[in-house]
C-alpha cells in the first residue's frame, strides 16, 4: 500500500476535523470527494507531511515516518499541490519549478531536463521564461502541477487541481492524470464530481471527518436513485451516499 | 564485398545531406554492405539543424552554485536583508554627522539578523511556506540556510556599527548578533518566528535602553568581558534548536 491511514484524528483547537478516518490507496488515480469542510484539505495536508495527526497511524510508501531520515526519504518521492499557493515575485516559471526540484533533492544531473519535461507535460514550455506574476490563474495552477510532478513522485497529492482551468485544459489534465496514475499513486481532491467520473479509477467520499464511501465511480453512481438530487448518475449517487451517512 | 566504392565528394555530400534522393539511396545501400566506405564517412560533417525547433530559452546548468543561488537567494528574506542593509548604511552616514546618537546603532545593529530571520519563514511572510514544508529540504534545514544568508549580510553591518559608534570593540558586535538570532530560532520552535523576534528584539531594546544612564554600561554589552556570556547563550540556544528540531518540520 502506498498510503495506509488508520483511525486518523486531527483537531484544530476543540474542533475535530478528522475523526478516526481509515484510508488505503495503491497505484492509480483516486478521487477524494466531499462537501466543503468535510476534512479533504486536512487529509491532504497530513499525507503531504505538512500537518501532524493528533491520533492514529499514517504509513506513506511503506514507511511509518518514525524519524527525520525516514521523513526526508518520503518527501523526496512526494508531489503536492495545495489548494492555494504563492510564488516569489522574481521567479520565472522555469525557476519556480527548478526551485522545487532542488528542494526535493533531485540528482543535479537530472534537473534541467526534468524541469522542462514537467513544463511540457502541463503545456507551459512556451511560457517557461515568463515571470510567474504575468501568468493567468489557470496557468499558475498548471505551474503548480508542474512543480508537483517534476520529481516523478510515487505519491502525488493534488488539492483542487482543476480550479481555474478552462474546459479544454481540464480534458488535457485528465489525460495527464491517467498517464501519471500508471506508476504513481495519485490522490485528487475535488468538488467537481464529473472530474472523478472521467479520470479516476476509485473514489473515496469523506464527510464529517470520516470515510463514508470507497469504490469505483460506477459503484458510486449505482448508489443513487431517481429520487436523489443531481444532474448525473454519479451526482445522484453522491447525494444518496451523503444522505445515508448522515441519517 | 564489392570493388566499387563511393567517391569522397559523394560521401561528404551524403553526410551533409546535400545528395539528391536517388543518389543518397544508392550510397546508403552501398554503406550497408561496405565497411571500408562506412569508415570513410566524414565525421566532421555537421548535419543541418532542424529549423522548426522552438528556442530553448534560459535553461540553467544544474551546478552547485546554481543550487546555492536558488535555495538561499529565493526566500523572502533575501530582499528584506538587502533593504535593511541599505537602511543601516543610511543610518551610519547620519551617525557620522552626529545627528543620531550612537546608542541607536547598538540598539539596531545586533537586532537586524533577528528581524531578517523572522521574515525568512513561516506562513505569514513566505508565500511558498506550505509547499516548501512538504519537501525534503523543508523544516529546520531551509530555515538554517536562510538564517545563514541573513547573517552573511547583517554581521558586517553590525561590525560597521561598532566601528562607527565607537562603543565597545567592533568584532565583539558579532556575538550578540549571533546569540540573539540563535535565541530567536530556539523560541520560534515554540511561538512561531514573528512572536519570537518580537520577544527577543524587545528584550534587547530593554537591555540597551536600560544602560542609557551611562554610556560605559552600554559599551559593556559589546566588549571582551561579555564574550563568554554571549558564547554561552549561543551554545544554549543551539542546543535547544537541535533538541526541538522536530518542531520545525
Amino acid at each position: 500500500m502506498t498510503v495506509a491511514v488508520e483511525e486518523l484524528t486531527v483537531r484544530y483547537g476543540r474542533r475535530v476535523v478528522l475523526n478516526g478516518l481509515d484510508l488505503a490507496l495503491d497505484t492509480g488515480v483516486h478521487g477524494l470527494l466531499g462537501p466543503n469542510g468535510a476534512g479533504k484539505t486536512t487529509l491532504m495536508r497530513v499525507l503531504a507531511t505538512v500537518a501532524r495527526p493528533d491520533g492514529g497511524g499514517v504509513r506513506l510508501l511503506g514507511s511509518a515516518i518514525a524519524d527525520e531520515k525516514a521523513l526526508r526519504e518520503v518527501r523526496r518521492q512526494l508531489g503536492y499541490l495545495p489548494q492555494t499557493f504563492g510564488f516569489y515575485p522574481r521567479f520565472t516559471v522555469r525557476e519556480f519549478v527548478e526551485y522545487f526540484a532542488w528542494l526535493k533533492e533531485m540528482p543535479a544531473a537530472r534537473i534541467p531536463v526534468a524541469v522542462d519535461r514537467a513544463l511540457e507535460r502541463v503545456g507551459l514550455l512556451d511560457r517557461a521564461d515568463d515571470r510567474m506574476k504575468t501568468l493567468s490563474g489557470g496557468m499558475q495552477r498548471r505551474a503548480g502541477i508542474a512543480q508537483a510532478i517534476v520529481n516523478d513522485p510515487r505519491l502525488l497529492l493534488l488539492d483542487e487541481p482543476t480550479a481555474g482551468l478552462d474546459p479544454e485544459q481540464r480534458v488535457d489534465f485528465r489525460a495527464l492524470l491517467r498517464e501519471l496514475g500508471v506508476d504513481a499513486c495519485v490522490l485528487v481532491s475535488t468538488h467537481l464530481v464529473e472530474d472523478v467520473a472521467v479520470a479516476c479509477e476509485r473514489v473515496s467520499l469523506v464527510d464529517g471527518g470520516r470515510l463514508v464511501f470507497t469504490g469505483t465511480p460506477e459503484q458510486l453512481a449505482s448508489a443513487g436513485g431517481d429520487g436523489d438530487a443531481g444532474d448525473s448518475a454519479i451526482e445522484r449517487g453522491y447525494t444518496a451516499v451523503l444522505r445515508a451517512a448522515r441519517a | 564485398m564489392t570493388d566499387f566504392h563511393v567517391a569522397d565528394a559523394d560521401l561528404l555530400a551524403w553526410a551533409e545531406n546535400r545528395l539528391a534522393e536517388p543518389a543518397a539511396w544508392s550510397v546508403e545501400a552501398h554503406l550497408d554492405d561496405c565497411a571500408a566506405c562506412r569508415s570513410r564517412v566524414p565525421t566532421t560533417a555537421v548535419p543541418p539543424a532542424p529549423m522548426d525547433l522552438p528556442p530553448q530559452g534560459r535553461v540553467r546548468r544544474a551546478t552547485r552554485a546554481r543550487r546555492i543561488r536558488l535555495l538561499i537567494g529565493a526566500g523572502p528574506q533575501a530582499r528584506v536583508a538587502w533593504f535593511s542593509a541599505v537602511a543601516v548604511t543610511v543610518l551610519l552616514t547620519l551617525t557620522v554627522g552626529d545627528r543620531v546618537p550612537h546608542w541607536l546603532l547598538l540598539l539596531i545593529g545586533p537586532v537586524l539578523p533577528v528581524l531578517g530571520t523572522a521574515v525568512s519563514y513561516g506562513r505569514h511572510t513566505d508565500p511558498l511556506d506550505e509547499l516548501v514544508a512538504s519537501t525534503a529540504y523543508g523544516g529546520l534545514r531551509i530555515v538554517l540556510w536562510r538564517t545563514l544568508s541573513v547573517l552573511a549580510v547583517s554581521l558586517p553591518v553590525a561590525v560597521a556599527g561598532g566601528l562607527v559608534s565607537g562603543l565597545g570593540e567592533p568584532a565583539v558586535w558579532l556575538l550578540p548578533s549571533c546569540a540573539l538570532t540563535a535565541l530567536t530560532l530556539a523560541l520560534a520552535a515554540l511561538t512561531g518566528p514573528a512572536v519570537a523576534a518580537a520577544v527577543i528584539g524587545g528584550g534587547w531594546a530593554l537591555l540597551v535602553t536600560g544602560t542609557l544612564w551611562s554610556p560605559e554600561a552600554g559599551a559593556q554589552l559589546v566588549t571582551g568581558g561579555t564574550t563568554p556570556a554571549w558564547l554561552a547563550v549561543t551554545a544554549a540556544a543551539a542546543l535547544i534548536i537541535t533538541y526541538r528540531r522536530e518542531a520545525h518540520r
